[in-house]
């Protein structure tokens, strides 16, 4: 990425053939929406591009998927008039995608608070470690990997009980 | 071990990242424990679930844009010339400051100037258009049928500085012809305030050759020496040498006469 940023875009082709399906599945499992994952996953490549002079030698997953997290949130807030709060996606996912067809483990992962569901869809689907999430969530690898544990419990109550 | 730690210890076995002594403490532990070896079982069914849940893999539409935009931005960046930044002295940005604020303060300044004059132009505009009105209704009044009026008319002059010369008729007329004498005495008394007009002058001259009302002939000479004016002297011997001249008309012009010479 450090190449990108000071000019060679062709590198951009082969990050994004690298980690799209990565931001694409973690917007997917956030949102529970696949037309606007893919919209997201857009965005958030544009925003590489665009934005790529700011990319500071830090971890390039970091800096991706806080782009990434920032596109949704953004889009949420956006779209308060319709989810009133960030904390209520996941109560309206059953609801406005009836289209989607979940597994059991994207119903009970529906079911954990957006805070939850992000570190374990980042740690646990998408292999990022503790402290790249620490960086793009702005906590510590402590906090995190003890709130990746006590959200696992949730989604491990959750998922058996629906199985 | 709290529950939390036991949680990602788990994770960690399920993971294969424990070390070989961790990792033999676990298999202890599970034997130990039944209870632990349910929860490990319980998260077993879970990871499986994870790991074994398929990847969603987007249209192919989002690597297309991608590279469309990824192309539109290649040839964006070969439009952009690179301008190395200049390079100067502090004292070249000091004077850059210095030339900013004299700017602002001159457009400041000019802007406060130019609506100054905008203000002043209007209020001089309106000024005129409040004498022309009143003036008008000063010419409107002297003709009104009603006395009052006609005087309320007669007075509005002392208002004016410098009233039009149609102003300067209106009155003369009134003082000659008007039929009441307190009209006659105002317009007398109006004009008096412009004993340096000489039309005012003449208009005295030529109604004191004529006039017959004593208090008119009295506040026309009174005014005529006033002004110095030595054209009078002729219509006031003239009005001496007639019979029909009050005696205390006589006795005015008497007096007056000699401060005229």
């Amino acid at each position: 990425m450090a190449k990108v940023a000071q000019g060679d875009l062709d590198v951009l082709q082969i990050l994004f053939k690298r980690h799209h399906l990565h931001v694409f599945n973690f917007l997917y499992k956030m949102s529970g929406d696949k037309m606007l994952s893919e919209d997201l996953t857009q965005d958030v490549f544009y925003k590489v591009i665009k934005y790529r002079s700011s990319y500071k030698n830090g971890k390039f997953i970091s800096w991706l998927f806080t782009i990434a997290r920032n596109s949704l949130k953004t889009h949420f807030t956006r779209n308060k008039d319709r989810h009133t709060d960030l904390e209520q996606v996941e109560h309206r996912i059953g609801e406005e995608t009836k289209n989607e067809d979940y597994s059991q483990l994207q119903h009970a992962l529906n079911k954990l608070e957006t805070s939850d569901r992000e570190v374990i869809v980042m740690n646990r689907f998408q292999e990022i470690r503790y402290t790249e999430i620490a960086e793009i969530i702005g906590s510590t690898e402590g906090a995190v990997k003890t709130k990746v544990s006590r959200a696992l419990k949730k989604l491990k109550t959750i998922y058996l009980e629906s199985i | 071990m709290n529950k939390d730690e036991m949680t990602a210890w788990i994770a960690a076995y399920y993971d294969g990242t424990l070390t070989p002594e961790a990792l033999k403490a676990f298999e202890k532990k599970r034997k130990d424990s039944n209870e632990f070896d349910q929860e490990v079982e319980a998260y077993g069914i879970l990871f499986e679930a994870i790991t074994t849940e398929e990847q969603e893999v987007p249209s192919k539409a989002l690597e297309a844009n991608f590279l469309k935009m990824l192309e539109e931005e290649k040839v964006n960046q070969a439009k952009v010339v690179s301008i190395a930044p200049e390079r100067k002295g502090w004292g070249f940005g000091v004077l850059k400051i210095a030339a900013s604020v004299a700017v602002l303060i001159s457009i400041f300044y000019l802007g406060r100037y130019s609506k100054f004059t905008e203000t002043q132009n209007q209020i001089t505009l309106v000024e005129r258009e409040t004498v022309e009105a009143k003036q008008m209704a000063m010419l409107a009044m002297m003709e009104n049928q009603s006395a009052n009026k006609r005087i309320q008319g007669v007075q509005y002059v002392e208002e004016l500085h410098e009233p039009d010369p149609a102003i300067i008729r209106a009155l003369a007329e009134r003082l000659q012809f008007d039929e009441n004498t307190t009209v006659r005495m105002a317009a007398l008394e109006a004009l008096s305030k412009f004993q340096s007009s000489e039309e005012v002058k003449l208009v005295f001259l030529k109604i004191l050759e004529s006039e017959k009302n004593p208090s008119i002939q009295i506040a026309l000479i009174q005014n005529l020496v006033n002004m110095r004016e030595k054209k009078a002297i002729k219509p006031m011997q003239k009005l001496l040498e007639q019979e029909d001249t009050q005696p205390f008309i006589k006795n005015e012009i008497n007096q007056a006469l000699p401060k005229i010479i």
